[in-house]
């Protein structure tokens, strides 16, 4: 804005102060006002980091935090395997070739993240448990059953790959699918090979893309709780909630998730700090779709075997287990409030995807236009509160709404109002929650896809006179759609998951499915959870059989 | 796009719907007060819903619940201060009520029902809590391999003889704090950590898995007995899946204690919130829990052990026999509870 005069004075405090004013426009602002907003639940579980840790801090340093760290390093590794093998393959074979059922295997290796992950480790315990669906299958066809043991950490690492790898699918597949088809056309031309060039050329430029997707992945291994609680694998969360409950030391608890959220930010790091060298922009987005290959013979069913395996193994196995207990339970389960209450979810999700994909993306405009380099960085603290266990942040949350709360009480109250709680038990607290906990989700995807807009396009349209607002919506915001529809599916499957948050700040008389599944679930009731279940799994089918269409037609 | 449009507002208005819907209940409420009680559960039990309106039939009051986990609820309530709307506390152990009671959150309350039919080591010393219902802590063992005569109590558990044979849940669930906090009241601290070391050491696998997972891996041979609650078996004994009635069919019974203190119980309870704004709704309504209509319920769907010695448990339990139970008041189980996790920790019992 104005520039600051004295020469003689260059490094004087005044004189930062002063540049730090005059670099700053108005998005700077409104960026650090909307990262506060986002941010405030896990400033106020900060705040408690200073009151120091519970007495017991010593006991867990020396019984269990050897045991937390291990075990979430070794989720942390496998996971990452498995999640990229999966992912990866599914995405380039959906994009690059054609084969049987193509159409329908793309949208199917979305969904199995529909069903939340702790339902998948139920499943797979019931299918390979003591009388479980494989003993009666094996004893059907007169065979002796061998028991696997899945309920351990490589198992945990197996259900939590097969549900979560869709995040690395979805975000692969979107820049395979826009990105992909010059660079192609060039290595073709050049007479290298397929396998060469998917390896040398596609896999390192996906990488920003693909590590986007993987971040999330971990961020989610390690929140897990209902999983790893079930198959004995102690982690941090397992950790925070035992502090916190079992040892009645909140204090504790919150150094636990600081530990986690110390990792999750050395993540985040690792993923800037391996993105930096590859920038790469492209003007071409969406105009030329990738072609797609015809196969036939043996590679044809290879391919179609890599596209469906974590297909099988993620979604028709346990689905199909559950449809086995839904139909054993129906009976007494069955009820058609549950479409109410599907409805009901529905509105809840897909109202919040929208305001966090609302956020995100004011998140991510807002710094760019703001001219402090810092804030780019500083808006990155609003994406930490996927790391953050659900329950915690619900605590996070209520801290400074019920304040605000009792303010409004005491105001109206002086006007002879008497209002109750605002904001605690409505919707309001459990969208804003929702949003705090899964901006993450939805800035990531839109992140990448708006890295690989050449910034040369906004800029001539600014050049040419006309504001921001207007050339976000005029020329980036088509050509970031496709990271913007995926954010919105992620997010509004995310949220029909949703569970602890949920359970702490649901106002009465609203229910969700997944707090149905869990009512049951948790009095190990598991086949009775599994109506709740599939109902999730298909209200989920909707938006992405739905918005994975308005994505391709693109 | 415009279809995208049209979804979010479609969805923006049911959202609303809801959002006025909440707010026609609380006006409703506001006119007539004395018509609500508004629940915070940890019971997630079908029949709990249907005991729920019987008594809304009943009374004409309406019931409004909040279903969580007791810890989410204490920490709900806590934050809530006395803007809490909650009226009754119901969680699934005697832990949670005593910590509920400790962290100010519940009210005494005169009752003479409560207080004269509940037996007195089952409710609060200073009537904030009573108990509804009751679990035992039992051992589960394989009828084909497991002689019942060798068995006697918990402590026996650690004899050498069980070596690898011992199946229970993480120690991260209650009923097996509140079973060790029993022990630690019962026999000291120092006996409760070595007994702990022992049953680490007789185990046949890492704990994991809820107690219905225990008793499908002394059926399968994993080990030979397992510590799990009565009602999980009487659960089993009913359920719509034949291969675990089979499963529940092949162990049998031992309630572990019966020459000394009896066996540990547990009870599901409830207290009246302190800032409860429902009060007498709230003492009604645990009245009506304890009626015997409503204890029929908990042991006919539920398998529990009815409070009310009056009312007959039904007939999968009662085929189990009488037992004598551990007489320790229960407030013993929160006070200890902390206690209980430590020693867990320190034994390596996951």
């Amino acid at each position: 804005m104005q520039q600051g005069g004295n020469k003689d004075e260059a490094f004087s405090l005044k004189t930062r102060i002063k540049r730090l004013k005059r670099d700053s426009n108005k998005w700077s602002v409104f960026t650090l006002a909307i990262v506060f907003f986002l941010a405030l639940p896990i400033i106020f579980i900060g705040v408690e980091l200073f009151a120091g840790p519970g007495e017991t801090w010593g006991h867990i340093v020396e019984y269990l935090l050897p045991d937390y760290i291990w075990n979430s390093f070794y989720l942390v590794f496998f996971c990452s395997i498995l999640v990229l093998v999966f992912g990866v393959s599914s995405a380039w074979f959906v994009s690059r070739f054609d084969f049987m059922f193509r159409k329908q295997m793309e949208w199917l290796s979305i969904l199995p993240l529909a069903i939340p992950s702790y339902i998948v480790g139920y499943a797979y315990a019931g299918i390979f448990d003591y009388g479980g669906s494989m003993d009666l299958l094996f004893r059907q066809l007169g065979l002796e059953f061998i028991r696997i043991d899945i309920m351990n950490r490589a198992g945990l690492a197996f259900v939590l790959s097969i549900s979560l790898f869709p995040y690395v699918y979805v975000s692969a597949r979107a820049f395979f699918l826009n990105q992909a088809n010059n660079l192609l056309e060039a290595s073709k031309m050049l007479g290298v090979s397929e396998v060469k060039t998917f390896f040398k050329l596609m896999l390192p430029l996906a990488r920003p893309a693909i590590v986007a997707g993987l971040v999330l992945v971990l961020m989610e291994v390690l929140n897990d709780y209902g999983a790893a609680k079930y198959y004995g694998v102690n982690t941090f969360t397992t950790g925070i909630f035992r502090s916190w409950f079992s040892l009645e030391e909140p204090q504790t608890a919150v150094y636990l998730s600081a530990l986690l959220i110390i990792i999750i930010f050395a993540l985040i790091l690792f993923e800037k700090w391996q993105v930096r060298k590859i920038k790469f922009t492209s003007s071409k987005t969406s105009s030329t779709q990738i072609q797609r290959r015809e196969t036939k013979g043996s590679t044809h069913w290879l391919i179609f075997s890599v596209v469906f395996l974590p297909i099988l193994l993620g979604f028709v196995l346990p689905v199909a287990q559950l449809i086995y207990w839904a139909v054993l339970t129906a009976s007494t389960v069955f009820d058609l409030e549950f479409i109410i209450i599907s409805l009901q979810s529905f509105a809840i999700a897909i109202t919040s995807a929208i305001i966090t994909v609302f956020f995100a993306l004011l998140l991510i405009y807002f710094s760019k236009w703001s001219t402090l380099s810092a804030i780019k960085n500083i808006s990155r603290i609003g994406v930490l509160g996927y790391a953050i266990p659900g329950a915690v942040i619900a605590i996070g949350i209520m801290i400074p709404t019920l304040a605000l709360d009792k303010w409004l009480i005491k105001m109206l109250g002086n006007f002879g109002i008497d209002s109750g709680l605002i904001i605690n038990g409505t919707l309001i607290a459990l969208l804003y929650a929702y949003a705090v906990r899964f901006l993450a989700v939805a800035y990531n995807p839109i992140d990448s896809t708006a890295l690989k807009v050449d910034n040369s396009i906004p800029d001539s349209s600014k050049v040419l006179g006309v504001g921001n607002l207007k050339t976000f919506f005029k020329i980036e915001f088509p050509l970031i759609k496709t990271g913007v529809f995926s954010a919105v599916i992620l997010v509004f499957i995310d949220v029909m998951k949703e569970l602890p948050l949920t359970l702490v700040l649901k106002p009465y008389h609203i229910d969700t499915l997944a707090v149905k599944a869990f009512e049951y679930a948790s009095d190990e009731m598991v086949m009775e959870a599994s109506i709740p279940s599939l109902f999730i799994i298909f209200t989920a089918m909707i938006p992405v059989i739905f918005l994975n269409k308005l994505l391709i037609k693109k | 796009m415009k279809t995208i449009l049209a979804v979010a507002i479609f969805s923006l208005l049911v959202a609303c719907g809801n959002e006025n819907k909440k707010t026609d209940n609380t006006e409703g409420q506001e006119a007539n007060k004395d018509q609500v009680v508004n629940v915070y559960t940890h019971r997630h039990y079908e029949p709990d819903q249907n005991i729920f309106k019987m008594f809304e039939e009943k009374t004409g009051i309406k019931v409004k619940v909040i279903n969580a986990s007791a810890d989410e609820l204490i920490q709900k309530m806590k934050m809530e201060g006395k803007q809490s709307p909650a009226d009754v506390l119901i969680t699934v152990d005697a832990g949670r009520l005593s910590r509920a009671k400790d962290e100010g959150l519940l009210q005494s309350i005169d009752s003479e029902l409560l207080e004269n039919s509940i037996p007195s080591h089952l409710q609060d010393i200073d009537n904030q809590w009573f108990g509804l219902t009751k679990r035992a802590r039992i051992i589960a063992y394989a009828k084909d391999r497991v002689n019942p005569e060798d068995l006697s109590t918990y402590e026996d558990l650690v004899n050498k003889k069980w070596k690898g044979k011992i199946l229970v849940r993480s120690s991260s669930n209650i009923y097996n704090q509140s079973l060790m906090a029993s022990i630690i009241a019962n026999n000291g601290e120092a006996a409760a950590k070595s007994w702990a070391e022992g049953i680490v050491a007789n185990l046949a696998r890492s704990p994991k898995g809820s107690d219905r997972d225990q008793v499908k891996a002394v059926v399968a041979g994993e080990g030979d007995l397992a510590i799990v609650n009565s009602y999980y078996i009487g659960k089993m004994l009913n359920s719509p899946d034949a291969e675990e009635v089979k499963t529940a069919q092949k162990i049998g019974l031992f309630f572990p204690n019966q020459e000394d203190r009896g066996t540990h119980i547990n009870v599901s309870g409830a207290g009246v919130a302190k800032y409860a704004p429902n009060k007498e709704n709230a003492i009604l309504f645990i009245e009506y829990l304890i009626s015997e209509e409503a204890q029929q319920v908990f042991t006919d769907a539920n398998y529990e052990y009815p409070i009310l010695e009056s009312v007959s448990p039904v007939e999968d339990i009662r085929a189990w026999g009488d037992f004598k139970e551990d007489n320790l008041g229960l407030n013993k189980l929160g006070e200890y509870n902390k206690k209980a996790v430590l020693i867990f920790d320190a034994a390596g019992w996951k």
